[in-house]
């Protein structure tokens, strides 16, 4: 890597950790751990669509998955949250490939709605299933702050670090990808799977194995939202909305792209916020408006995101 | 939980009747859609909030004129053509050589802007029309149904009817199927493809409009109304096949009875779950759909 | 690709998370006292958000001014016992997610400095919300969330004026007992048809648990989803289970839906015994209020105890001021009250510290008088419920609600069986 390259991830690094010192308010450390937690999902998920090129809508029956397993683990077996975390993580990449194997047959559009349809059958599922509480949900049992609990209530510090955390593991995993034989092998089946296929490359494994990856990081994202928010229900836990959330961060910030997804979720995740903020609260949706206005403004304008966009400005 | 519970048979056929109904306005929803996509192989992710927009355009005639739904029939028709000849000029021809990304989401963003404009302007109440003509059953052969969605699923037969008349009689519609077989060669003949493509874009808007307009006779608006009717469409057109019109229909009535079917025998909380369940079986058996053609 | 240049475009994404979390400048407050308000103001309940809107300026208007009315806090203006302080409250949507609520919770707390929080409608937000009260130590009043759950938290800064449902059912159950004395019948079984989400799973559950209390079978349980494009098939199953008493938990929009569908279907149940929601929403009333003629719903507010209670058309033409024409309903009648209640409280403590609110709040006794509610007080017990609830059950004849039961306050009598489709012709 470039000396200048390592510089200024230093610097990065070093406002990064110094981050909650300035975001002072508990306002503001929850919209920056939301735009960490999202830019993971945003990053994971783009592992699957933007390497590999299979465009999942209905990927937040992963963060399902792992946000309940680690709960229910924990509130009918006592399990540590760190292990019901490991148990999410597990649980959604065996979803991933039971859905992958057959489902990655299908070709682009239908693949992408058979996603829409696992996730709305899980969520059902989810809404009628006693043991998980069905629509009531679950509240977490509150603990006294611990990082064995999982759970910490005088201050956001520990959540802010530990979400960053996951996401620099999420992001070197994502460089790595890029890099090996793996992200190669990735970007032959994006650009043309039949192309790939005919070379020898077997293209349902890796199909599979990019799958695995990006589920893992959205349970264990799952996982961390249980903790922090203490609340689950299949509303908030699985919904559609949630799925097309991560996919639009991804594709705003710069779909395919290492930064990207961050990208997209510094820049939405706050613009959704404050126009919420400002405007919601008269119930006009004018929040929505403009979340929705913009979305289609990048996605005709510059469908590369904001990450192209920033190349195109800065030149190359 | 699984176990099958059978009702009585006078309820299980009015069960069947009305599902297989429903399932004539499912499909005519689904049928722009599936044109669009033949045409372009562009999906509409905002063809639900159409749908809202002609379920509103008919209720605020009824407010505004005392228009009668079915008299707004051809009024939503034209508004909705005019919002599909409209929205690809102004979007989607600028993207029809983009990345798939671009395309999914330049209609997903519409739609959620549509949404919200709706509820910006006409807040999120529910409206209805409390006084149409056609309401109230009407009884068929002794099964008591709703005269609103009989005369529904009639006039989708009708407007497929119409369309498949188009496409096969005119020189227009053979002009426009032409264009979904082989754009290339329909350019070389000196088919103005971009006329066709805005030409389909109106066509598949106006259908949704009709459906809209007869919707509003019996269910109820409001901002949020596409995404349900929209999602079921989805699953409709890539049940049928993407690209196929009969397949639309074949498909949205297989999604009407479905629902009523799996909520009458196992449980109505799992209606969805078999539509859905059901997609992905027939596709992974098949993967082009039923009556798709790729 | 030029790293360099991704690499600005990390500083640039930096920056703006950076420039966003600046801490604002304080602006100077004038004494006031300030209340954080959460509830959906987008989404497909939005119209509860707005409704609870214009309650609260209503209660705002008698509160910050001077009215001749037997309210609390009326006749002066502002807070007497805070030197005349006035109240503002800041609005803010959480779009029915619980961790939005979490998230406007603390900032109201701690951006906005509110004195206390107020809402919001959704049980899930509600439990979220006011767990960040809880843990940092600031009143939340709740008005209508009717999960039994809330209460029984064990917390300390949580107070709910508004009757559960646990209180809901038992009125229920109790007047299917009574009504059969009354009536001479005999019911047997009952059927419980909820939307899937929270207020509705809640509601069937502690359905569930009652009809096997008083000895009903409940021979049909059917969830669904709200929205539902059709309802065909859950009517196709009813008319299966032919229950004697039907007991829905489901919204405006499927109420609508499910009265058209049973219509046309022609399914005819004997007595529809409702949880609110849908059934009292003045919309559902004005369009289909004729068609679901005979449904028993409960209430905690009904406008026909008007005649008790000269407060009720006098609040309500406030209110139809504020809301552009509707009459007051459930929800917005609850959130007046306990907004009410809640700046009553503040007044009474003399002070904006949360534990002198807090003290002031346990020790309310607010007498049936002073409440449009049919209510016999409000009072808290150590759990933060008000112990003075009571609910009503109205009947709609001829398109309006009237009180039928508890018999004494009762304005018309029971119709039983409700009337088949062919014999309303």
């Amino acid at each position: 890597m470039r000396r200048s390259t390592l510089v200024l991830l230093g610097v990065l690094a070093v406002l990064a950790l110094a981050l909650p010192v300035v975001a002072q308010l508990p306002y503001h450390r929850d919209l920056v751990i939301k735009v960490l937690l999202f830019g993971m999902l945003a990053q994971a998920w783009n592992i699957l669509a933007g390497y590999c090129g299979q465009i999942s809508l209905g990927h937040a029956v992963f963060f399902g998955t792992g946000a309940y397993t680690s709960t229910v683990l924990q509130m009918q077996a006592g399990l540590n949250p760190w292990l019901g975390l490991l148990g999410g993580i597990l649980l959604a990449v065996i979803l991933s490939q039971v859905i992958g194997y057959p489902c990655f047959r299908l070709r682009g559009h239908y693949f992408a709605i058979a996603t829409i349809a696992v996730g709305e059958i899980v969520q059902t599922l989810a809404l009628n299933w006693e043991m998980i509480g069905a629509g009531r949900g679950l509240s977490l049992p509150i603990r006294p702050d611990s990082l064995a609990a999982f759970q910490f209530h005088r201050s956001k510090y520990p959540y802010y670090y530990i979400v960053l955390a996951f996401l620099l593991i999420c992001l070197a995993i994502s460089a790595w990808i890029e890099r090996s034989r793996l992200g190669y092998y990735f970007r032959a089946i994006r650009e043309d799977s039949e192309a790939a296929a005919s070379v020898g490359i077997p293209v349902t494994r890796y199909k599979l194995i990019a799958m695995a990856f990006s589920a893992a990081f959205v349970a264990a994202g799952g996982t961390f939202y249980a903790q922090y928010v203490l609340f689950l229900d299949p509303e908030s836990a699985m919904p559609l909305s949630l799925s097309i959330l991560i996919c639009l961060l991804a594709v705003v910030g710069g779909v395919g792209t290492l930064w990207g997804p961050l990208l997209g979720a510094a820049v939405l995740i706050p613009l959704s916020e404050l126009t919420r903020v400002q405007f919601g609260g008269t119930g006009r949706a004018v929040d929505l408006m403009i979340y929705g206005a913009l979305l289609t403004a990048v996605a005709v304008y510059q469908p590369a995101g904001l990450a192209g966009l920033l190349r195109r400005a800065w030149g190359r | 939980m699984g176990l099958l519970t059978i009702p009585p048979t006078d309820v299980l056929i009015q069960g069947i009747l009305s599902g297989i109904l429903m399932g004539f306005v499912y499909a005519l929803i689904a049928a722009g859609l599936s044109l669009i996509f033949g045409l372009m192989e562009i999906v509409n992710f905002a063809h639900g909030e159409f749908l809202m927009l002609a379920m509103y355009t008919a209720f605020w005639m009824y407010a505004l004129f005392a228009l009668d739904p079915l008299l707004s029939v051809p009024i939503c028709a034209l508004v909705l053509f005019g919002v599909g000849v409209l929205v690809y000029y102004g979007i989607i021809g600028r993207i029809l050589e983009g990345p798939m990304l671009a395309q999914i989401f330049a209609t997903f963003g519409l739609g959620i802007l549509l949404r919200a404009a709706a509820q910006f302007l006409w807040t999120p109440d529910f409206r209805q029309v409390p006084d149409a003509w056609v309401a109230g059953p009407v009884r068929l052969l002794g099964i008591s149904l709703g005269l609103p969605l009989v005369v529904a699923s009639l006039a989708s037969l009708a407007a497929f009817a119409a369309l498949s008349w188009f496409i096969t009689r005119t020189e227009t519609g053979v002009a426009l199927e032409a264009t979904a077989q082989d754009r290339q060669a329909a350019a070389l003949m000196g088919i103005n493809t971009d006329r066709m493509f805005a030409l389909g874009w109106g066509i598949g808007g106006a259908c949704v409009g009709v459906a809209g307009a007869f919707l509003t006779t019996f269910f109820y608006v409001f901002p949020d109304v596409g995404s349900t009717f929209g999602l079921l469409a989805y699953v409709a057109v890539a049940l049928g096949g993407f690209g196929s019109i009969p397949g639309a229909l074949v498909a949205g009535v297989i999604i009407g009875l479905i629902e009523v079917l799996a909520g009458l025998l196992i449980a109505p909380a799992f209606k969805y779950v078999a539509v859905f369940l059901l997609y992905l079986v027939v596709v992974l058996v098949r993967p082009q759909g039923l009556l798709g053609k790729f | 690709m030029n790293r360099r240049m991704r690499g600005r475009g990390m500083l640039a994404a930096l920056a703006v998370l950076v420039a966003l979390v600046v801490p604002d400048v304080a602006s100077a407050q004038a004494p006031e006292v300030v209340i954080g308000v959460l509830y959906p103001m987008t989404g497909p309940v939005a119209q509860i958000g707005i409704d609870a809107r214009n309650a609260i300026n209503v209660a705002l208007d008698i509160i910050n001014n001077r009215h001749d009315l037997g309210l609390p806090l009326a006749v002066e203006a502002g807070l007497p016992r805070l030197g005349g302080a006035k109240i503002r409250v800041v609005v803010v949507d959480h779009q029915g997610k619980p961790d939005i609520g979490q998230a406007e919770a603390e900032r109201l707390i701690t951006q906005e400095k509110v004195h206390a929080l107020f809402g919001a409608y959704f049980s899930s937000v509600t439990n979220t919300a006011s767990q960040v009260a809880e843990r940092m130590g600031v009143p939340f009043l709740n008005a209508d969330s009717s999960s039994p759950a809330l209460t029984e938290r064990g917390f300390k800064w949580f107070f709910r004026t508004s009757p559960h449902d646990r209180h809901f059912s038992v009125v229920m159950f109790d007047f299917l007992k009574d009504l059969e004395q009354r009536k001479k019948v005999k019911f047997k079984t009952v059927a419980i048809l909820n939307e899937n989400t929270a207020f509705g799973s809640d509601s069937a559950k502690v359905q569930e648990e009652f009809a096997k209390k008083y000895g009903y079978e409940v021979v049909a349980r059917l969830p669904f989803k709200t929205g539902s494009p059709s309802l065909d098939a859950e009517i196709g199953r009813l008319k299966a289970a032919n229950p004697d008493v039907l007991l829905p938990s489901i919204y405006t929009s499927d109420a609508m839906l499910f009265t058209r569908a049973a219509k046309n279907l022609d399914y005819n149940p004997k007595m529809i015994l409702a949880q609110d929601a849908g059934y009292t929403d003045p919309k559902f009333v004005a369009e289909m209020g004729r068609e679901a003629e005979g449904a028993v719903t409960r209430a905690p507010f009904a406008m026909d105890l008007a005649t008790r209670k000269p407060l009720i058309p006098v609040v309500n033409d406030m209110f139809r001021r504020q809301s552009g024409g509707r009459d007051l309903s459930d929800v917005p009648a609850r959130v007046f009250t306990g907004f009410l209640v809640l700046a009553d409280a503040i007044n009474r403590a003399g002070s904006t510290a949360p534990a002198a609110i807090e003290q002031a709040l346990r020790q309310t006794n607010m007498p049936a008088e002073q409440l449009i509610m049919p209510w016999t007080a409000v009072r808290f017990d150590e759990t933060g419920q008000n112990t003075g609830v009571s609910a009503i059950l109205m009947q709609l004849r001829g398109g309006t609600y009237y009180t039928v039961y508890p018999f004494e306050l009762a304005a018309q009598e029971v119709l039983y069986p409700i009337p088949t489709w062919s014999e309303r012709k």
